[in-house]
């Protein structure tokens, strides 16, 4: 497969050249070493060489050893799936190491030379509650990393925890408690000196993640690998997800994608609307317009005037962006911005 | 053909009693239909006629008959059986000598079998009485027979025992028509008078009217004058419905049929019009019918403010073929320009309201109906008022009046308890119990309009094991201790939310109101309070909370798409608000006035 994955790395990398790399997608690091290295190799002679590199990993992955190497072969940012400093939510969440391991995987990549290193964090568990929650937060700073993604737990159907959901197993954390517990991560990240510069993105300055703001920004990326996804000129691609037929595709055609959609001016301007408004710099009204075509005021004229007064959506500076008052509850406000607004009356 | 070779006949009955597949086996018997062209309830030719499977409009259709070695011409008029259309029916016995009366052999007599004969009765149409569906397992014709002795008054050993559905006995009612029912009386030689019974718009010919030969004679290039309106016109085609339209030269005393005389509006003919010759008219017009009573009314908006002309357009063309509705306009603070329309009653709302999205594609947003009311003011003048939100201020109102109906309810004697208290429930006053059998009992009211026209019937129903059928007629306005209620969203009072009920009830219909309205009405990004006042008085409050968290935690490249369609769908649930101040609200939230239950 890797083989497969590095002809798709070739062919591509033709299109454009690459501004960054995420290898990511469960965990890379279970690759047996060699393999491993092979395709990090493929991947830095693709990139200059002070590109944004992320690998992800498990913090029961980390060895010394390992990301030694890694950082030698060009791997530049550790994004570590901590999860949580709570033993009984790590397990509740189906992790096989405790809080312990986390601490010691942040510690080892530190020693490693990582100097760009980024927290996964998970509230609004069914037995958490802000005092818990609070507790994981400081443990994390107090590793300070220049990263953290905090998200609410969600409860994917087809998952586990969604049947358990369904037959009444556990029960989902209140609405008011989940909104609580995103104030105070808010909160408490913007005292250690984090910025929150997307919905469920903080970052020291400077660390903001290069890589992932591409898609909010909804700038081109290429997907490399079985199910991976692509934008680029306004085609959203996806790849075969079954890794046999991957790899048969590449060796007969070069290409895996199965499927593809064309986006409409409208759509690909909603798209960058709900996508921009995601970060707090929110949508660059110049920037948008020579992005998509499209007059941002002109399009969501309306919506924009709504939620202006509602006090949930501000412009200044050429910029629209939501207000701290709508993060929160940003979905019930982008939904207007999901396909061009005709106020109802 | 000469007048005593006519029969002119109406099949009256409760609804789904057999009349439209009655009338098909009088077709097929009489070959007035070829082989090719026979489908079941043929004369049910609209589109929602065939999918409801009842029957709207009558139809008329010309027969030619054999007996006794003489041709004779049978003019049929299938009529609709739902009370919303009576006058369908009232029409359609001005036009006949006679009538079957159609009743079903495993239902008995029910409350439109009731209600036609008495207007039967009216209009001196010999009935023949006629007991359907013998062929089912379920049926009881003695005891049915039996039961149109003790009520219609028509003798159980002249009942004839059919069933429609196998044609066994059609033959011989068909004879009973020719041998028992009189024929038209001989008037050729008196001047023309032609009853316009019935009318339709066709795009390409205009109106056609419908039309029964009472005196003198109908011919092509005829100079005819329409006596109300007094108008005039020449007449450029004429003839029978076979049941396709098939031109005829002309038309004599006592024949059905029809009339083409380029009018272009439906507006331009009032149905129970009399026609006559303009060289030579009649003295006196015939006597025509009243127009049909609206009893409920409803607003209509568009769902956008920019099809507010395509849904004129849309109310015109519907109007064109259906003279018992109407609409105006109408301006709602709360929901902007719309139309104010007036029903039947409520199936005949919601076909128009079903033809309207059908045909036009219009998203509308519609206001609970609503019955009309009448206000006398200090200064003593008198006002109808059919939209709650008109209701003069309480100061300059002197009383209020509602109308007042005669309900009939028949149903089986183990439902009466229930029944009873639900009617008792609803201000109605029981004028009468009659039991029709041992079993079966048909109860009388004096019933305010309002409270039994929406749900009562659904409940009567579920409280009789559907056996309760129920029919009404108009009686007048009385005063009443009515008050108006009004609601207020987000603090912003919504006209198109008021209602008119009586005091007793006042508090609890508010209370459940906006209980409703917060299930009805999503959240918001801010708290919404519902409140009810009356006359200015906030009475009750509920509180629609705002949501609190309402975002996707993780959103990359890969769930763009799927994420888009998400948040499209959480959209499109908003596509029919209206927007009342910053709140949007659903077509639904209008339609809770009527939800009366717990
Ligand atoms: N078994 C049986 N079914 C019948 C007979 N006559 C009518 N039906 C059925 O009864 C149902 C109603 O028949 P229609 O002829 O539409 O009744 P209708 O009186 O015209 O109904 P409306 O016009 O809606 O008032 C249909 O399903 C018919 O097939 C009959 O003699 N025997
Ligand atoms: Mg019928």
């Amino acid at each position: 497969m890797i083989r497969a994955i590095l002809i798709e790395l070739k062919q591509k990398s033709s299109y454009r050249p690459f501004a960054t790399a995420y290898l990511g997608g469960g965990s890379p690091a279970i690759l047996p070493r060699s393999l491993l290295f092979e395709l990090i190799d493929g991947i830095s002679a693709e990139i200059p060489a002070d590109a944004e590199f992320t690998i992800e990993v498990n913090p029961d992955q980390v060895k010394y050893e390992l990301l030694k190497d890694l950082r030698s072969l060009g791997v530049n940012r550790l994004s570590i799936g901590a999860q949580s400093f709570i033993d009984d939510e790590l397990k509740f969440l189906g992790r096989c190491y405790n809080a312990q391991t986390v601490e010691m995987a942040v510690n080892t990549a530190r020693k490693a030379q990582f100097e760009n290193i980024s927290l996964d964090l998970i509230y609004a568990i069914p037995q958490s509650n802000s005092a818990r929650w609070r507790e994981n937060l400081r443990k994390a700073i107090a590793l300070s990393p220049q990263h953290i993604s905090a998200y609410s737990l969600c409860y994917e159907p087809g998952t586990p925890l969604y049947a358990d959901l369904k037959k009444g197993n556990i029960r989902q954390a209140e609405e008011e408690t989940d909104r609580q517990m995103y104030e105070i991560t808010i909160d408490m990240l913007a005292r250690a000196g984090f910025e929150q510069y997307e919905i469920s993105n903080f970052a020291m300055s400077g660390f903001t993640c290069r890589h992932n703001l591409t898609y909010w920004l909804n700038e081109p990326y290429i997907g490399i690998g079985p199910a991976a996804h692509s934008c680029y000129r306004r085609v959203r691609s996806a790849n075969v997800s079954d890794i046999r037929q991957y790899i048969e595709k590449i060796r007969h055609d070069k290409n895996a994608c199965i499927e593809w959609s064309e986006l409409t001016d409208e759509q690909f301007a909603c798209e960058t609307a709900v996508l921009n408004l995601r970060l707090s710099d929110g949508i660059d009204v110049k920037r948008f317009k020579a992005l998509t075509g499209i007059d941002v005021s002109k399009a969501f004229g309306d919506v924009l005037k709504k939620y202006t007064s509602l006090g949930l959506i501000e412009e200044k500076q050429g910029r629209i962006a939501l207000t701290g008052a709508a993060m929160p509850i940003a979905d019930s406000i982008l939904c207007d911005f999901s396909s061009f607004y005709t106020e109802p009356d | 053909m000469k007048t005593e070779h006519i029969r002119n006949f109406s099949i009256i009955a409760h609804i789904d009693h057999g009349k439209s597949t009655l009338a098909d086996r009088m077709l097929d018997i009489t070959h007035t239909v070829s082989e090719r062209d026979r489908k079941e309830q043929l004369l049910d030719d609209m589109e929602l006629e065939r999918e409801r499977g009842i029957t709207i409009k009558s139809s008329a259709v010309t027969m030619r008959y054999e007996f006794e070695g003489q041709e004779y011409m049978l003019n049929l008029i299938d009529t609709p059986g739902h009370v919303d259309f009576n006058y369908e029916v009232s029409r359609a016995l001005a036009a006949c000598e006679g009538a079957l009366l159609v009743v079903d052999a495993t239902q008995g007599v029910e409350a439109q079998t009731v209600a036609n004969t008495y207007l039967a009765v009216e209009s001196n149409t010999e009935l023949i009485g006629v007991v359907n569906k013998v062929d089912l397992p379920a049926a009881q014709p003695d005891v049915v027979a039996e039961e149109i002795e003790h009520i219609i008054g028509v003798r159980k050993e002249e009942c004839f025992y059919i069933s429609a559905k196998s044609g066994k006995g059609v033959e011989e009612l068909l004879r009973a028509i020719v041998l028992l029912l009189p024929p038209p009386e001989n008037l050729n030689d008196e001047p023309t008078a032609a009853l316009v019974f019935d009318s339709h718009c066709d795009a390409y010919r205009g109106v056609i009217c419908y039309v029964r030969v009472v005196a003198g004679s109908l011919r092509k290039g005829q100079k005819i004058r329409l006596m109300r309106s007094g108008r005039s016109y020449v007449i450029s085609e004429l003839g029978k419905f076979t049941p396709q339209m098939t031109p005829i030269e002309k038309m004599g005393a006592g024949e059905v049929g029809y009339v083409i005389a380029n009018i272009r509006n439906l507006s331009d003919v009032t149905i129970g019009d009399t026609i006559t010759d303009e060289a030579e008219p009649a003295k006196k017009p015939l006597p025509g019918y009243n127009p049909p009573m609206q009893m409920v009314f409803s607003d209509f908006y568009p769902g956008n403010n920019t099809e507010y002309d395509e849904l004129r357009s849309a109310f015109n063309k519907l109007a064109l073929n259906d003279a018992s509705f109407s609409f105006a306009p109408q301006n709602s603070p709360a929901l902007g320009f719309g139309f104010r329309c007036g029903f039947l009653g409520l199936l005949h709302m919601e076909i128009i309201q079903e033809r309207l999205e059908r045909e036009n594609q219009i998203d509308v947003v519609q206001t609970a109906p609503t019955v009309s009311y009448e206000v006398k003011t200090s200064d003593g003048q008198i006002e109808r008022i059919d939209s709650p939100s008109e209701m003069p201020d309480r100061s300059a109102i002197e009383e209020i009046r509602e109308p007042f109906v005669k309900l009939e309810i028949i149903t089986h004697a183990d439902s009466i308890g229930p029944i009873m208290k639900l009617a008792e429930d609803r201000r109605c006053n029981l004028l009468k119990t009659e039991y029709l059998s041992t079993i079966r009992v048909m109860l009388e009211y004096k019933a305010p309009l309002a409270e039994i026209v929406y749900d009562f019937f659904d409940l009567i129903k579920g409280a009789s094991r559907g056996y309760a059928t129920m029919d009404y007629e108009f009686l007048g306005f009385e005063p009443g201790n009515l008050v108006r209620i009004d609601i207020l969203i987000n603090s912003q009072p919504v006209d198109a939310l008021a209602l008119i009920v009586h005091r007793s009830k006042a508090e609890l219909r508010g209370r459940k109101l906006i209980k409703k309205l917060r299930q009805v009405i999503p959240r918001h990004q801010f708290e919404i309070p519902l409140q009810v006042a009356i006359g200015g008085k906030i009475i009750a409050r509920e509180t629609i909370r705002a949501y609190r968290k309402n975002v996707t935690a993780k959103l990359y490249g890969g769930d763009v798409t799927r994420k888009m369609k998400v948040l499209k769908k959480q959209r499109e649930g908003k596509k029919r608000m209206k927007n009342i101040g910053q709140v949007e609200v659903p077509q639904e939230a209008f339609m809770s006035i009527l939800d009366t239950s717990d």
